[in-house]
């Protein structure tokens, strides 16, 4: 005889404004043995495993104030559920920034960031989340509001609790607020477009860029892992197949300056070198880091030597599937789209993590069929019963993130 | 000490491994905190991440207390041994595993010196960029505990901008892998609540950092001022400019006098001088300088100098680095005080401090990075003198609480140790440690590593934080320090 299934409750939707309304909200779901989703914007809710039960979805839009930007000391205290897009309008009146540049940046979340701990090109000199979070409020699962860190740049006392939250993907506590060391604006910026005959070639450019004085804001590479892809966007094609783009951010005269080196070390090298500014730069990084988003392909994170990366890439031109790869070039890390079928697709990922040549490979977007294939966060190896251990010394009911992982 | 358990350790280490002789011990009493002593019951010298590991499960297995030493140049008492426990000495595990060049990382052992990783990379224009004064002597596992800085950190950023991945092993003996030479382990960031626990977490038994490629161009400048609030002012508006300098330095007359009569580093007798250093593209440094310069004569800069070449840059380095050692020079002794206030608040601490050199009667010597706030007074005492070894603790004291009330911190690259400890309590709430609690007892559920530091523990009645004093109580064998 079948049953139906049990009909999926319609998770509450908790909205608090204040740190004291997180907390409460934290300690009555664990207290009732409820299971709890935080929400910034939502644009990475995707990410992580299929969903468990969720009782109640935890939004922190109501957290949205700059509650101090020291323009002095190049710092801002900011609430979780601030976007970096307004964050970053209001910081510029003093000529400052917070230097990220993540998936979907025109509306994550300040507390979805640090939880996903997420970038894109500019960590290639700014670093991710992790790097520039100097201070955080916390509201653990049972209600206790604490902080670590603190509002000044350099400090050393206690544990750095902003750095167990980053990458935690709201598993230990939720992000109630934090402190971030700023940059200035740099007050000219310019990219250099170097296409490459080959992976060869590709894997040249890096090294030599690495091995150089430059110091570009930003190095990507792009390229296709199979000849099959470039059927599928034949206007890009020619200029994704395999390319570098440099950008510099300096004082005019600096950027103009580094442009020269730049093309006189890899002019050599380079199908094309082109150099763009202005609006048509901006629209550039723009269409760089949304792009690979665009099409309903599997997603993954990996990371690389990366110096090795003309073997990468003729790995995956052995994977059996179209790839197309995009990342910081000198950092090793990147994103994987692979347009195939879900077995296929399943196989690459398998794959990828038995390489000798790739590492820590994430799936961030896969449809359900997909990620009931494969996991998305792959093995935790060693540290399995560490993170057990402090899964239970946060959120000891499982209050937190509806088994979506790490932990 | 159990004859029984010091049996085991020579089975692990071999006896010339093992020191539990009373004169041996000695040296492991304190690390570079002198007035904090105590003497372990034993001290131990693992050769491989294997022996660290083999110790670490028989302290376990046996509830012994264990504190991790690098070189014990620790400034906070964070390598203070525990009575009846051990001290883990980690200057064998001194090899450098890996260079790879191409990739920019080093993977070393914890007992390697800060500054050799440099010198390995060096021919290849390559350098590590935390820069910690002590760092020709002390160790990259100390500088992973600590989380250590240095002048530079102001551009480069501290330690754990640094460490891609350490192999460490927990308080039960489990050896874990956090990071590693790639980047984005999934998952909360293990590794960067690692660095900075001062070795209450896990002792690592391998370091891979990332190297840093010489910048094209290098400008050194010693600037001095007839009043710090000048040199403050300049700090102000160079930052205010959007000019991030590699290095922001500050000294005071008798810091300046001090460094003067111990390395003779050539610097102008002033009220203050000023270090900036900037690199980068030639183009940018260039410009930027000729800016931190302009600064500079607009707020009266009596002297300019800039460092014609490395070995003009070096002497320059060479004053600001002994400034803490040469206080020995122009004091019989001295205690110096790490604390941070926001760069904006440097001013207005610093003339508390002067006021409080006035009211206490001890001279004051300021130190400090004052790019990112970070203040190094060095108090100035005389043992001999009745009361001022106390009274100059009493002065650090009262530094440190200007710098919480402006907002800043109890340490910014010394650590708390067992030194601060009683302290945090002045910056975080009940709550805020003990959360921090709980993460240490998913580390270390026994409290077995490094006992007694980073967080307050209850004293014996009417002892009173500062240099070792015998309590009454121990005098008479009635009572142990735990």
């Amino acid at each position: 005889m079948s049953q139906d299934p049990a009909p999926t409750p319609v998770p509450a939707v908790l909205q608090p404004d204040t740190p004291a309304g997180v907390a409460d909200a934290l300690r009555q779901a664990s207290e009732r043995r409820q299971s709890i989703v935080i929400r910034g914007a939502g644009t990475k809710l995707d990410w992580g495993r299929p969903a468990g039960r969720i009782d109640a979805v935890l939004e922190m839009r109501g957290l949205n104030r700059i509650l101090a930007h020291q323009h002095g000391d190049l710092t801002a205290t900011i609430e979780a559920g601030a976007s970096l897009a307004e964050v970053n309008t209001a910081l510029a009146r003093h000529g400052q920034w917070l230097p990220l540049d993540p998936a979907f940046a025109d509306r994550a979340t300040i507390g979805g960031l640090l939880a996903t701990n997420d970038s894109g090109p500019l960590r290639h000199r700014y670093g991710t989340p992790r790097d520039l979070v100097i201070g955080v409020q916390l509201a653990t699962a049972d209600g206790t509001l604490a902080k670590a860190g603190g509002q000044v740049v350099k400090n050393v006392a206690g544990y750095d609790l902003g750095k167990l939250v980053t990458g935690s993907f709201g598993s230990l506590a939720a992000i109630v607020s934090a402190t971030f060391k700023l940059s200035p604006l740099p007050a000219a910026s310019k990219t250099l477009i170097v296409s490459v005959e080959d992976d060869e070639r590709l894997g040249q450019a890096v090294r030599l860029v690495m091995a150089s004085q430059l110091e570009p804001a930003a190095f990507e590479l792009c390229a296709f892992g199979s000849a099959e892809s470039l059927a599928l966007r034949p206007a890009v094609a020619r200029a994704f197949q395999a390319s570098v783009m440099i950008r510099f951010a300096s004082l005019p005269a600096v950027v103009d300056a580094q442009l020269v080196q730049a093309r006189a070390l890899l002019g050599s090298h380079a199908t094309s070198i082109d150099d763009v500014d202005g609006d048509a730069e901006q629209a550039l990084w723009r269409d760089h880091n949304a792009r690979i988003w665009s099409a309903s392909c599997a997603i993954a994170r990996a990371s690389w030597l990366p110096a090795t990366i003309t073997a990468a890439l003729a790995e995956l031109k052995t994977m059996g599937a179209p790839i197309e790869i995009i990342g910081r070039a000198a950092v090793g890390a990147g994103l994987l789209r692979i347009d195939s079928d879900v077995e296929t697709q399943a196989r690459v990922i398998t794959r990828l993590r038995q390489s000798a040549t790739f590492g820590n490979v994430v799936l961030l977007r896969g449809s359900d069929a997909l990620k009931a294939f494969v996991d998305v966060w792959g093995p935790l190896g060693d540290r399995e019963r560490l993170l057990a251990s402090l899964k239970h010394a946060l959120d000891p009911h499982n209050t937190l993130n509806a088994v979506r992982g790490p932990l | 000490m159990d004859a029984a358990f010091l049996a085991e350790l020579r089975h692990i280490v071999g006896d010339e491994g093992v020191l539990d002789e009373p004169l041996e011990l000695l040296t492991y009493e304190c690390d570079a905190l002198p007035h904090l002593r105590e003497s372990p019951a034993a001290v131990v010298l693992p050769a491989s991440a294997a022996d660290v590991q083999a110790i670490v499960r028989l302290c376990a297995r046996e509830g012994v207390p264990f504190v991790a030493r690098g070189h014990g140049t620790g400034l906070s008492g964070g390598a203070l041994p525990v009575p009846g426990g051990i001290v883990i000495a980690l200057s064998r595990l001194n090899r450098v595993l890996h260079v790879d060049i191409p990739n920019q990382r080093v993977t070393v052992e914890p007992g390697v010196t800060n500054l050799e990783i440099t010198k390995q990379v060096a021919p290849f224009g390559y350098y590590y960029a935390p820069d910690p004064s002590s760092q020709q002597v002390c160790s990259i596992g100390g500088n992973v505990a600590e989380n250590s800085g240095g002048a530079h950190c102001l551009k480069y950023g501290f330690t754990v901008h640094h460490v891609l991945g350490v192999e460490a092993v927990l308080p039960d003996g489990e050896i874990v892998h956090l990071g590693g030479t790639l980047v984005d382990t999934p998952g909360p960031d293990l590794l960067g609540l690692l660095i900075g626990s001062e070795g209450t977490l896990a002792i690592v038994t391998s370091i891979t950092v990332r190297i840093l490629r010489r910048p094209e161009a290098v400008q050194t400048l010693l600037a001095a001022f007839d009043t710090i609030d000048a040199g403050g002012a300049v700090v102000s508006d160079v930052i205010g400019a959007g000019i991030i300098p590699a290095a922001i330095e500050m000294m005071d007359a008798l810091a300046i006098r001090a460094a003067e009569a111990a390395v003779h580093p050539n610097f102008p007798p002033a009220d203050t001088v000023l270090i900036v250093e900037l690199d980068g593209p030639s183009a940018e440094v260039a410009a930027l300088f000729s800016v931190v310069k302009d600064t500079c004569m607009r707020h009266g800069a009596t002297t300019i100098e800039v460092a014609q070449n490395d070995e003009q840059r070096a002497r320059i380095w060479r004053g600001r680095k002994a400034a803490f050692a040469a206080m020995g020079r122009v004091s019989p002794n001295y205690y110096v005080q790490d604390g941070v206030v926001p760069r904006t608040r440097l001013p207005e601490v610093l003339n508390r401090i002067r006021r409080l050199e006035a009211r206490s009667g001890l001279r004051i010597g300021n130190v400090f990075h004052a790019g990112d706030g970070n203040l190094h007074p060095l108090i100035c005492y005389d043992e001999r003198v009745p009361g001022e070894a106390d009274k100059a603790v009493e002065v650090a004291a009262e530094i440190l609480s200007y710098c919480i009330e402006a907002g800043g911190s109890l340490t910014g690259e010394h650590g708390i140790g067992a030194d601060k400890s009683q302290y945090m309590p002045t910056m975080f709430s009940a709550d805020d440690l003990a959360v921090m609690q709980r993460v240490r007892a998913a580390f270390d559920p026994r409290g077995l590593s490094n006992p007694g530091k980073v967080f307050p523990t209850p004293r014996l009645c009417g002892e009173v934080p500062g240099p070792y004093r015998q309590h009454p109580v121990e005098a008479a064998g009635l009572a142990d320090r735990l």
